[in-house]
């Protein structure tokens, strides 16, 4: 019923029109539409801005009349109108124990239990000084940063191909999406037991063991030889390979939901114009898809960010606090792992250090993200 | 744009930072008094209220409803609000957040590594002006069944406790000081299979180095199975620490004063490369060196890999109930350096209580806590429903109907529980426990840790015991 | 999409517009519920329009293939995601012995159908437990979508000073890692004295949590996806921001609403900490309950998973349920109304 109005797209503009730049659609298409939208606003308020066609005839407004509304003194009290129940309740409990923290971490060796016994700690910057000079400070590091830079890629892609498939079928799609919804209601343990169940090689004899893991079994019926992943002896690349597994598994249902919440919204007005023009799948997901969800998919990469360099729970969840393999206690850990041992021995100064440490590196990685973002991203 | 944001970003931390840099420490009023006795001891007409926290679940917390019950019918005018919290961890976590903010309980069921961290913020109360040497002893109180109590504890109250609890109640600082009284408690113990020792004509060994021999010639009936299994690397350590301070007196684990991690020495290394040739002989698993599952599973197995004895909990002998009843299960003292003086550890939750404005909520507290540690029925009710052992010596115990009829059925098949009481309380001369302090549960895991490492082979000698001794002193490094 | 709509409008008049604008809301639902059968209709009808045959055939074919690769991939990519749910179901049947045997098993030997009795014998109260976690649940979902929504809204769509700086700075609260701010938190509400009683704690139980900068975001970069023209529309018109932002872009952007409730809601499922923290007996939550000892015995350690995970998907699966059909609901809403970006 559409292809008409859906046409021009793609013959009159080869290159997708969503990848146009921002400034265009405001400037253009200002007067046209919207209006109608809002007035016969009931259920279908937001009706298509092409199907309120009366629109050209209203008066195209000047620049200057646009400036008048834009700088209207009261819109810049209303922003922080809508903002403040936010800024309230963040203030209180979020910017008061960042700036709490941020005391902290300048006084040596701070534990609030010794500070109401009566002690009392050296200011400086002894702590961040500590932290840089604990043997396994490079490891935790290193670990927390290849985690990161692997992990949120692979599971963005994944979870992006498997949007795009669940939103490109039609027989049993609803099954398809409740399936993709289950993982929520899969508790940490579940995971952590089956991850154990998967990759771990049972027995006290490891030449002959009792069983070799469901994922070398697999291996090994593929010609393949058996990997010690997670045991006693086994290697960092093989730790590391386990984790990623698992924090990419983590990573998907949340991801998949956000993804795919991104592409119901997108106009399948597009999708069919672009098939009635012959465009290929590749073609249509390189041109429309990621254009139309970049917003969601750059939410998905600076989230992800921000989440992989906390890591920690899924290090837990497969060795234990030891956070390594039996005999490699700390050869995982990661920063926020570090962070946890320093909260659990009491020393909060040591443990905001790191907090913050961390939070410098966070924010210039998302800064970067940001910046790439802003250049491809189209709203 | 860009450069502003960064900017305006930067220069609000800045100021964050330099502002509340400045700010005092902010918590310093929360620190309550030190008890001192009220003019007319404890007051039984104003009604007090009192907290208590633990990790009691089902069962257990019926045993403790009703002994409260029955502590409230004699102080009437005491209300024990009783709150299972989680765990231990979480008792742990949830008290020290509840100092912070200074509406801490007025009794925690906790383990002496938690006791000490408590009391880096002075929160403890002391427990030492309610012993039987205290100015206070005389000092009586009328209950509503019309019986006068001392409030303190007599010296007949204290001489029933098991010897090795009482002094761990004074772990603390220079030892001048005790700050818990014991609740229940569980040791190790070793499991065997009895039908194996009686077929092959093996004895049950009693010192290490018999078990050396026990282990070889198992070793020759059964090569592809493991002879024993010990759920604990850092009960290991530590009990044969404390069984080589037997013969030297010197101490070879912690300490809570001075250098607080004394572990890396000769004699320690010798024991942990001995028995890592154990290990590369196939003689024993551990719980982390066998995939994390409970050597019990390995004990008990009917089928598969097997061991023949196992170490581990007196409170886990339920599970070591072999599948299907295939064999009998024989409970015996773990193996000693010395067996004239033998050492076993002991572990599990004891009390403490905090500090209080209010002398009499501690006064009601005392009073409780005194109740459920020395009251007999209620001891032995607790033991025979957790499987934990009871903190009284055993000829108190059995003058109790309920805990002397357990103890007399004890045996390896449908009364392993009492069996493992029984083996319990027959050896509880040789309980003892370690230093408490900040740290101390670190250099417990450490020890552990370093055990696994050496025995799977991750790690040199060396290189295990440098980093364990590192891993202590950055975490709570000594004075 | 500019180029578009001036194309349209240069076509139509108002009338032809307005009957198609009523064609669209009609077929809307149907093509949604048959579109592969629209989609591989229309695009038989278009070959044969032009007459090729074998090429139709052809496409056909070709169509047919991704589709079988699509399901391959998804079915794959589903049992992958579903496995530790499976492992769930199957290990809340099992004994406690099976579950810790050695070997694991992949179908129980035995089904222990009392795991799921156990929730309700035990000493859990879980009608109670329930309830608050509802009653919390609820509460601090709508106020929470609330407060996001009038945020995501500022950064979308109203112009301020200082609105990136203060945008990135919101960012950034996320970056250090909340553990560290449980204690203050602790001291902050009991200074208020929310610790005193039940409001009390209920509110704390719900306010600290209310903002979550994370669901800002995520609703702020859907807002910027819905044409700024609509917007300033409303606004020559006199339309309120309330009321635009209530008639237009909570509608267009139900699909991220309905993922954020689901997230928040079964953040507040799932939430342990805190509510132990806080709650400790007046106002317990299912988890507190859960994933509290009940489960452990005291003297070993040892937990029953079994009856554990039987408990937890006795909780949450019905809630999950309540979800999807709630979402399938909203989504219908959607389609009916959708255009976006």
């Amino acid at each position: 019923m559409s292809e008409e109005k859906t046409d021009p797209i793609l013959t009159e503009q080869e290159e997708a029109p969503v990848l146009a730049e921002e400034p265009a659609i405001g400037e253009a298409a200002l007067p046209v539409e919207g209006e109608q939208a809002v007035l016969s606003a009931e259920g279908e308020a937001a009706l298509p801005a092409e199907e309120n066609g009366e629109n050209n005839q209203k008066p195209v407004l000047s620049p200057q009349e646009k400036k008048i509304i834009w700088k209207d003194r009261f819109n810049r009290y209303k922003a922080w109108l809508y903002l403040l129940p936010a800024l309230i309740i963040l203030a209180v409990f979020t910017v008061w124990p960042i700036i709490n923290t941020v005391r902290m971490s300048f006084l040596k060796d701070y534990d609030a239990l010794k500070a109401i016994g009566g002690a009392s700690f050296t200011v400086g910057f002894d702590n961040f000084v500590n932290v840089a000079h604990y043997r396994r400070f490079l490891t935790c590091l290193t670990n927390t940063m290849l985690l990161t830079v692997i992990t949120v890629p692979v599971s963005t892609m994944l979870a992006l191909l498997i949007a795009v498939a669940l939103n490109s079928i039609k027989f049993i799609r609803r099954t398809m999406q409740t399936i993709f919804f289950l993982p929520y209601v899969t508790n940490a343990i579940a995971i952590g037991m089956v991850f154990m169940a998967m990759f771990s090689v049972i027995g006290g004899n490891p030449s002959q063991p009792l069983s070799i893991g469901i994922i070398n079994t697999i291996i090994e019926a593929f010609g393949g030889k058996a990997v010690n992943w997670v045991n006693a002896g086994s290697s960092k690349v093989a730790n590391m390979a386990v984790l990623i597994i698992y924090i990419v598994w983590n990573a998907l249902p949340f991801k998949i939901l956000v993804l795919l919440g991104g592409l119901q919204g997108v106009n399948k007005q597009y999708y069919e114009a672009a098939k009635v023009d012959g465009a290929s799948r590749f073609r249509i997901f390189w041109r429309i898809t990621v254009p139309m969800l970049s917003p969601m998919i750059a939410y998905v990469v600076i989230t992800g960010f921000i989440g992989g360099f906390k890591e920690y729970s899924s290090i837990v969840g497969i060795f234990g606090e030891s956070m390594g393999p039996v005999g490699a206690d700390g050869r995982m850990n990661t920063m926020v792992g570090f962070i946890y041992d320093a909260i659990e021995s009491g020393n909060q100064g040591r443990a905001s250090a790191a907090a913050l440490i961390l939070f410098v590196i966070i924010f210039a990685v998302t800064m970067i993200n940001m910046y790439v973002s802003k250049k491809r991203v189209h709203y | 744009m860009r450069k502003k944001i960064g900017v305006a970003i930067m220069a609000g931390i800045m100021t964050c930072l330099t502002a509340f840099s400045v700010v005092a420490t902010g918590c310093g009023g929360k620190q309550k008094p030190d008890f001192v006795m009220p003019d007319g001891g404890f007051d039984t007409n104003n009604s007090v209220t009192i907290s208590f926290y633990h990790t009691m679940n089902q069962d257990l917390r019926g045993v403790l409803d009703s002994a409260i019950e029955k502590f409230t019918e004699m102080y009437p005018n005491i209300t024990v609000e009783h709150k299972q919290i989680g765990d231990y961890d979480d008792v742990r976590d949830q008290i020290i957040s509840e100092i912070n903010a200074g509406n801490q309980p007025n009794i925690a069921y906790c383990y002496p590594d938690h006791v000490a961290a408590f009391n880096t913020s002075k929160a403890v109360q002391s427990l030492n002006a309610f012993l039987p040497d205290s100015e206070y002893k005389d000092m009586k109180v009328t209950r509503a069944d019309g019986m006068e109590e001392y409030i303190c504890l007599t010296e007949e109250e204290q001489k029933n406790f098991i010897d090795g609890y009482w002094e761990e109640g004074w772990q603390f600082d220079d030892g001048s000081t005790m700050y818990t009284l014991p609740f229940s408690k569980s040791i190790e113990v070793l499991y065997y299979n009895v039908d194996f020792f009686r077929d092959n004509g093996l004895e049950v060994p009693t010192t290490w180095d018999e078990m050396e021999e026990v282990c070889a010639r198992i070793k020759q009936i059964a090569p592809d199975d493991f002879v024993f299994g010990y759920d604990s690397e850092a009960n290991w350590f530590i009990t044969m620490c404390e069984q080589m301070k037997v013969s030297t007196g010197k101490e070879y684990y912690t300490s809570s004063t001075g250098t607080k991690y004394l572990f890396d020495n000769e004699k320690t290394r010798e024991f942990v490369q001995r028995f890592k040739g154990w290990y590369d002989n196939g003689y024993f698993t551990t719980r982390a060196l066998y995939s994390n599952k409970y050597t019990s599973t390995l004990f008990t197995a009917a089928s598969g890999e097997k061991c023949y004895m196992c170490i581990g909990s007196s409170a886990g002998a339920k599970n070591q109930v072999p599948t299907g009843n295939t064999f009998e299960v024989g409970i015996k003292p773990i193996p000693q350096l010395d067996p004239a003086h033998p050492k076993v550890i002991s572990q599990g939750p004891s009390v403490c209580i905090f500090k209080n404005e209010d002398p009499q909520k501690v006064l009601a507290s005392w009073l409780l806590v005194k109740y459920l540690t020395t009251n007999i029925p209620f001891q032995a009710q607790f033991a025979t429903t957790s499987g934990y052992v009871p903190v009284l010596k055993q000829d108190v115990m059995l003058t109790n109907a309920t805990y002397a009829d357990l103890l007399s059925k004890a045996d390896g098949g449908d009364h392993i529980a009492a069996l493992s009481q029984k083996v319990c309380m027959g050896q509880t001369a040789a309980y003892y426990t370690s230093p408490a302090f900040p740290g101390s549960s670190k250099a417990r895991d450490e020890v552990g840790l370093l055990m696994q490492a050496v025995f799977s082979g991750s790690k040199s000698l060396d290189a295990a015991f440098e980093d364990a001794i590192d891993e202590c002193e950055y975490a709570y490094p000594s004075d | 999409m500019t180029d578009f709509h001036e194309n349209n409008e240069n076509e139509m008049t108002a009338v032809q517009q307005e009957t198609l604008q009523e064609e669209a809301v009609q077929a809307a639902p149907v093509r949604q519920e048959s579109e592969n059968k629209a989609e591989l209709d229309s695009a038989e009808n278009l070959m044969k329009e032009k007459d090729i045959k074998t090429v139709s055939r052809k496409q056909t074919a070709m169509k047919v293939l991704v589709q079988i690769g699509l399901y391959v991939f998804l079915g794959i990519m589903a049992l992958i995601v579903l496995f530790p749910f499976y492992w769930m179901l199957i290990s809340s049947v099992k004994t406690l012995d099976e579950y810790n045997a050695v070997v694991p098993t992949l179908w129980p030997q035995q089904f222990k159908w009392e795991n799921y009795a156990a929730a309700f014998t035990g000493d859990l109260d879980l009608g109670t437990l329930l309830l608050n976690t509802i009653l919390v649940g609820v509460v601090s979902t709508l106020l929470s979508l609330i407060i996001t929504v009038l945020s995501a809204y500022a950064f979308a769509r109203l112009e301020f000073r200082g609105k990136n700086a203060l945008f990135a700075a919101l960012l950034a609260t996320m970056m250090i890692p909340g553990e560290l701010f449980t204690i203050t938190n602790y001291v902050t509400v009991a200074e208020f004295g929310w610790l005193s009683n039940w409001a009390g704690i209920f509110t704390t139980l719900v306010v600290p949590f209310l903002v979550s900068v994370f669901y800002i975001y995520l609703l702020r970069q859907n807002f910027m996806q819905i044409p700024n023209e609509l917007y300033l529309a409303a606004k020559v018109d006199g339309t309120s921001d309330l009321k635009y932002l209530w008639r237009v872009m909570v509608p267009l952007a139900a699909p991220t609403l309905v993922s954020i409730t689901i997230l928040k809601m079964m953040g507040a499922w799932n939430s342990y900490i805190w509510p132990r923290l806080v709650a400790k007996g007046t106002i317990d939550l299912v988890t507190v309950g859960l994933r509290g000892a009940a489960f452990t015995d005291l003297a070993t350690g040892l937990t029953d998973f079994p009856a554990q995970m039987a408990a937890v998907l006795l909780v949450t699966l019905p809630l999950l349920l309540v979800f999807l059909f709630f979402r399938k609901y909203i989504m219908r809403g959607v389609s009916r109304s959708g255009i976006k970006g």
